[in-house]
């Protein structure tokens, strides 16, 4: 279900997204737009692998055995 | 944006220039006088000059390997760019040039300060430049080479998605970098709306150095189907493996060690056997050229394995790179680069003449015109390879002989010496256009 979330994510912006009209398109609106979505996946991944290595980090520390560190 | 002298000046002055010309991602450069351009120089607040790059070659003629190769230094450089405060105007593929296996960053004026919140503004273009090639050639296995080469801004998000299936948008990248990016593309061109100027957008560093890290990943992973990695001349390839395949590179060693060309042009280089030959006997540089992509993804690695100065590209010879682009001069034809000191052509000359018709004057005549000296090898008529062409068709080639052959060299240039390299009679044969 976590691996699917970005993919839920990016329906749900496709959908709600509107912006107002003018004549004239430039060539990279497609590419700001879709930053605005992979890079919150994207930072969220960042965050999550962060959290992650932090969280191992913790329980390596609390189940360490005291002694182990003195040899 | 700062204008293009005080972006560069940020760069030089914080000293990220040097540090990226010293890690081999940016090619080495220095300061001169503007006046040593002359007129050209135009009121430019600076010159560099760096030092010259053997040859300039394009996507269209990169490999499998040497496109991923080329996307991977832009990923990192845009990753080392960032740990500095810095960041790319562009993502253009033109701007990443080899030096035998190893690509380098050739624009220095493209370094821009980089304020967190700056959006990724060359995204658009690393998709179609870089990435959406790479997705094309690994998921369904056909070169975009072709593509790429009428097409020189690279394959749009819009082109490619309509080709993906639903499988192929199971992968994050695709689905967001391809699929979703020309959905949207495609939304705002039928709505009439835009997201504004790039300077109005938002994007985090964090969410932009993940965007970088990410699209690494990926193309670090692609991969050919395996069938792409072998080469159509394995069994011909093999067949040289004995006393012939010796009596030729021993040639080639000697020519090499005696013309010790700074740059050298190998046609139809294979897996690049002589290439190698020729750089061990004296030659600088070498740049292979090859109608198979097979055997380019085998002498790209045999070329990174050794660290070669060998450059493998590919190449139709009957349809050579034009000169294209805005007024034809953007982008220079083959003929227009083509700066070698000297060339080899073995078992090249039968396809042109034969396999793609042009006659024997003009295919002598295109082949020592490449660089003032060089190695031509001719087949006769019955060898096998030659026959092999002529297995499915009528022989209409009654000119295709030795004597023709060697007449139409000697029209040209001095035949410095000849060698006859098989029982079948392969004949080599070492012209001089310079008398």
């Amino acid at each position: 279900m976590r691996r699917l979330l970005p993919y839920v994510f990016l329906g749900l912006v496709l959908v709600s997204l509107d912006t107002p009209a003018f004549a004239y398109l430039d060539g990279a609106t497609g590419s700001m737009m879709v930053q605005a979505i992979i890079g919150s996946v994207a930072a969220a991944g960042v965050f999550g692998r962060h959290a992650l290595a932090k969280t191992k980090a913790a329980l390596v520390r609390i189940f360490r055995s005291p002694t182990s560190g003195d040899r | 944006m700062p204008s293009a002298a005080s972006a560069y000046e940020a760069a030089r002055d914080a000293g990220v220039l040097d540090q990226l010309i010293d890690k081999g991602l940016l090619l080495g450069a220095q300061e001169v006088e503007p006046d040593v351009l002359g007129r050209e120089a135009d009121g430019a607040a600076y010159v560099l000059e760096h030092p010259r790059i053997p040859f300039v070659s394009y996507p269209y003629e990169w490999s499998f390997s040497l496109h991923k190769a080329a996307a991977l230094h832009h990923l990192d450089l845009q990753l080392e760019l960032l740990k500095h405060g810095f960041a790319l105007s562009d993502a253009t593929a033109y701007n990443i040039q080899f030096i035998g296996s190893r690509p380098v960053f050739i624009d220095h004026g493209s370094l821009l300060p980089y304020t967190d919140g700056d959006i990724w503004i060359g995204h658009r273009q690393f998709c179609m430049q870089f990435l959406n090639p790479l997705i094309f050639w690994a998921v369904f296995g056909i070169p975009p080479n072709h593509w790429f080469r009428g097409a020189l801004e690279g394959i749009a998000p819009e082109d490619l998605a309509p080709l993906l299936s639903l499988r192929h948008n199971l992968s994050w990248t695709v689905m967001a970098h391809v699929s979703a990016q020309a959905a949207l593309q495609r939304r705002s061109l039928r709505k009439g709306t835009i997201a504004g100027k790039p300077s109005e957008r938002r994007l985090s560093r964090t969410a932009f150095q993940g965007m970088l890290e990410g699209l690494r990943r990926y193309i670090s992973r692609l991969r050919l189907k395996a069938d792409q990695t072998v080469w159509g001349d394995y069994a011909q390839d093999n067949s040289y493996a004995g006393a012939e395949a010796a009596a030729k590179r021993a040639f080639v060693s000697e020519f090499a060690a005696a013309t010790k060309p700074a740059l050298l042009f190998d046609l139809g280089c294979n897996t690049g056997d002589y290439s190698f030959a020729a750089l061990q006997a004296g030659a600088g540089s070498v740049v292979g050229f090859d109608f198979d992509f097979g055997a380019l993804e085998q002498a790209f690695q045999r070329s990174v394995e050794g660290g070669s100065a060998f450059l493998p590209l590919w190449l139709d010879a009957a349809n050579p790179s034009p000169s294209q682009g805005w007024a034809q001069a953007e982008r220079k034809g083959l003929s227009e680069r083509t700066n070698a000191d000297a060339m080899v052509a073995l078992a090249f000359i039968h396809h042109i003449a034969i396999g793609r018709n042009v006659p024997l004057e003009m295919a002598v005549d295109w082949l020592m015109a490449i660089a003032p000296a060089g190695v031509i090898e001719f087949p006769p008529k019955s060898d096998p390879m030659v026959q092999k062409l002529l297995a499915q068709r009528e022989d209409i080639f009654a000119s295709y002989s030795e004597e023709a052959f060697l007449h139409h060299v000697q029209a040209r240039g001095r035949l410095v010496a000849r060698k006859s390299v098989s029982e079948g009679g392969r004949l080599l044969v070492w012209y001089d256009r310079r008398g």
